[in-house]
């Protein structure tokens, strides 16, 4: 499969997919205009990739804001995550996070309640 | 031509407390801009990054709302009145921000948002929360709105959302929004 590279902007992630490492990272901020219609290639894509990738499959994500679209759309990856790691795949979310930042947390967490993959809750130092 | 007052206009914003006001069309591009200046103007305040989050949450939420209305009456074809033109004001009332958002709503429109804000009045934060997760695992038809923006308002907020409605005609009213962070 080829390699899904998506750049970030003001209001969408960064999003890297690699289909040899089998490692999706998001970055950035989430509110794009319409959330389903800019996840929806990401959704396709894991689905397809899930149905013929057997390994580990890894997704770091280090987001500093979602709005309430993106966080549904984020609910549909997870569960996609969820299904891989029923099925009996190596699944692991990174969940990164500002420490500064007690509602990211809170996010995380509550995405964490959702779901039985293992999944980090990473605090992340923004000092320099 | 008549010369609008600004410094009267202006000594209302600040007699209110409103340290950031927009009013005009909503464009996407507008709330991207218009939410790196609010958070910029935030950082230099110097709050505490949760009620700075919390404030910037609820600025998106209010606008995309405002936004995502005017695009379902486009959608429906209506050219009554321009929906996308709005206006969003944040306020300073002592400690606490205040959120603001008003539009041109249709009467028949707004009932369902009316009847979740009554709702969501009487609900705490742990209420407020199951009743979040509730709707986010809602299985719905794509593009269909989760219905999670008011919710998510209202666990932000210190206090119950305020809301309320100026007549313009027999079909259509200004609906203001208010969240106290």
């Amino acid at each position: 499969m080829e390699m899904l590279a998506i750049e970030g902007t003001k209001s969408t992630p960064e999003i890297l997919f690699d289909p040899a490492t089998g490692v999706l990272s998001m970055s950035g901020e989430s509110y794009p205009e319409n959330s389903f219609e800019f996840y929806r290639p990401i959704l396709s894509w894991l689905a397809r990739f899930s149905a013929v990738h057997h390994g580990p499959l890894t997704f770091n994500t280090n987001l500093s804001y979602l709005n309430t679209g993106s966080t549904k759309c984020m609910m549909d990856i997870l569960d996609l995550l969820e299904e891989s790691h029923l099925n009996g795949k190596t699944v692991a979310v990174n969940w990164y996070y500002d420490e500064e930042n007690h509602r990211a947390f809170e996010t995380a967490e509550e995405f964490k309640e959702e779901v039985s993959v293992p999944f980090n809750i990473i605090p992340v130092s923004e000092q320099p | 031509m008549k010369v609008i007052n600004l410094y009267e206009l202006k000594e209302t914003f600040n007699n209110e407390g409103i340290l950031i006001c927009f009013a005009g069309p909503f464009s996407h591009s507008i709330i991207e801009e218009l939410g790196n200046a609010v958070k910029r103007y935030l950082e230099a305040e110097q709050m505490a990054k949760d009620i700075m989050m919390d404030v910037f949450s609820t600025f998106i939420e209010q606008t995309q709302n405002v936004r995502n209305y005017a695009r379902q009456k486009v959608d429906e074809g209506n050219r009554d009145c321009d929906f996308s033109s709005g206006i969003v004001v944040i306020g300073k009332n002592g400690t606490s921000y205040e959120v603001s958002s008003g539009n041109i709503v249709g009467k028949e429109d707004i009932r369902e948002a009316l009847d979740t804000l009554d709702m969501l009045e009487k609900l705490d934060k742990k209420e407020l929360k199951t009743l979040y997760k509730q709707n986010l695992r809602k299985t719905l038809p794509p593009g269909a709105n989760p219905g999670l923006g008011l919710i998510d308002m209202a666990r932000k907020a210190s206090q119950p959302l305020v809301y309320s409605l100026k007549d313009i005609d027999d079909r259509y009213c200004f609906f203001s929004l208010k969240a106290i962070i």
